[in-house]
């Protein structure tokens, strides 16, 4: 059986597709969960603010909050990138 | 989570979550028993005053071309209950709404006894009209073409086709015949309480804490009637009185009312909503609390209990309806304060028929 040997090209090649692939990963993958969190917290909010516009302000803080879950997962693809 | 909307149907949770909210925020709205205490020490032009500045404003104004008083405070208060009633139907999407539906139907009954009753003492139309509360499935427009009929016969012909008339026709000869609409009122009560169950037990989602509560509230109310049946002799249809479907059987419950000490019903009460949620019912129960004390523990008892459920079931039907039934006596309590104040009875009579 022929080992098949992989030039110091391909190689270099296929670990710099691994980490855009990991990259992509980190930050799709974050993004999913941020929106699953969101969802919840949206609606609430929705529905608060829906009873008493005053607090609209403080919803929308609560909103933004998941929103750090996907900064994480831009942080971790940067530092696999560059 | 991952349903998708098909034709206005629900999306998912998303619809649970934002009606269940928005139930939370009104229900932070309500009055708290700091106020009612705070009430029970005012003049009735005091509580008047306050009833109007608060979310009752829009009713009392629109109202007070035609009433004034302590007329206008009462018709206020039930045309408020009967719009927040509807409004929260509106908002309701999906399954919740066919189970708020069902449940508000209790009002439906109500409504339709007072009618039947009212037209067979002769009662006049506005005086029936004033106490009606259309918050169940008959509108203010169905409920004025029964009032418009001439007797009590032509009223239960004109429900043809609702739900409750195949009770209604059944019952009401006898009814009508001996004067009294109470055994009436029992079937109404039992097929209303059997469709409840039907519909938990349908196998839709939500129907666990639905069907959790809807038997809380039957055996309650069984034990509220059992509670009330040993104040005098026990009546041979005793087991009738009670409805089918809760935990604790009618059987046993008649075997309770006609017990000598009152020590198994409150043991059977502790079994069923659990010792550490009694507290002080139990000495009011084995002193000689008046009935509408023990009344009101007990209903005390039932909306902390749904409380509680409520919190388990988070996005579910029990929180909204925990919303409606505290909105409920908040309408209750208000009216019982300024009937009270009005009547000029003393302060603590007053807080005894208060449910706080």
């Amino acid at each position: 059986m022929a080992v098949e040997t992989m030039s110091v090209e391909v190689a270099e090649a296929s670990a710099r597709g691994l980490v855009a692939i990991g990259a992509g990963l980190a930050v799709g993958m974050a993004g999913l969960a941020t929106a699953i969190a969101q969802y919840g917290i949206g609606t609430a909010a929705v529905g608060a603010t829906a009873e008493n516009k005053d607090i609209f302000g403080l919803v929308l803080v609560l909103t933004v909050i998941p929103e750090t879950i996907v900064i994480f997962g831009l942080v971790v693809a940067l530092l696999l990138l560059f | 989570m991952t349903s998708i909307s098909v034709a206005g149907s629900a999306i998912g949770p998303a619809p649970y979550i934002y009606v269940t909210t928005r139930m939370r925020v009104r229900k932070s709205k309500l009055l708290p028993r700091e106020e009612y205490l705070r009430m029970l020490n005012m003049s009735l032009p005091e509580i008047t005053r306050i009833i109007e500045e608060s979310q009752y404003k829009a009713e009392i104004d629109e109202l007070s071309q035609s009433f004034s008083g302590i007329d206008l405070v009462e018709v206020a208060l039930s045309w408020n209950l009967a719009k927040e009633y509807q409004k929260i139907l509106a908002i309701t999407p999906g399954r919740l709404r066919i189970f708020l539906q069902t449940y508000l139907r209790s009002w439906d009954i109500q409504n339709v006894l007072t009618i039947l009753r009212g037209k067979s003492q002769g009662m006049r139309v506005g005086k029936i009209k004033e106490i009606l509360i259309p918050a169940g499935s008959l509108d203010r427009i169905t409920l004025d073409r029964l009032l418009g009929e001439e007797s009590p016969e032509r009223v239960v012909e004109a429900l043809k086709g609702k739900r409750l008339y195949p009770v209604v026709e059944k019952e009401f000869p006898a009814a009508h015949e001996s004067g009294s609409y109470a055994h009436m009122e029992n079937e109404l009560y039992k097929a209303y309480y059997a469709d409840l169950i039907e519909t938990a037990q349908a196998g839709v989602k939500g129907g666990r804490a639905f069907l959790e509560y809807i038997q809380l509230e039957i055996d309650i109310r069984n034990l509220q009637v059992a509670f009330r049946l040993r104040q005098g002799p026990i009546p041979e249809d005793a087991r009738e009185m009670f409805i089918e479907g809760g935990e604790v059987k009618p059987d046993e419950l008649v075997r309770l009312a006609v017990a000598e000490a009152s020590d198994e019903l409150i043991e059977t009460l502790q079994q069923r909503v659990g010792a550490e949620t009694l507290g002080g019912l139990i000495d009011q129960i084995r002193g000689d609390a008046p009935i509408h004390a023990i009344e009101n523990a007990l209903t005390h008892l039932r909306l902390d209990k749904m409380t509680r459920i409520s919190k388990r079931h988070v996005f579910s039907i029990v929180t909204i309806l925990d919303y409606l039934e505290r909105k409920r006596f908040e309408v209750i309590n208000l009216r019982a304060l300024a009937r009270g104040k009005e009547s000029n009875l003393p302060t603590e009579r007053i807080q005894s028929y208060l449910v706080i």
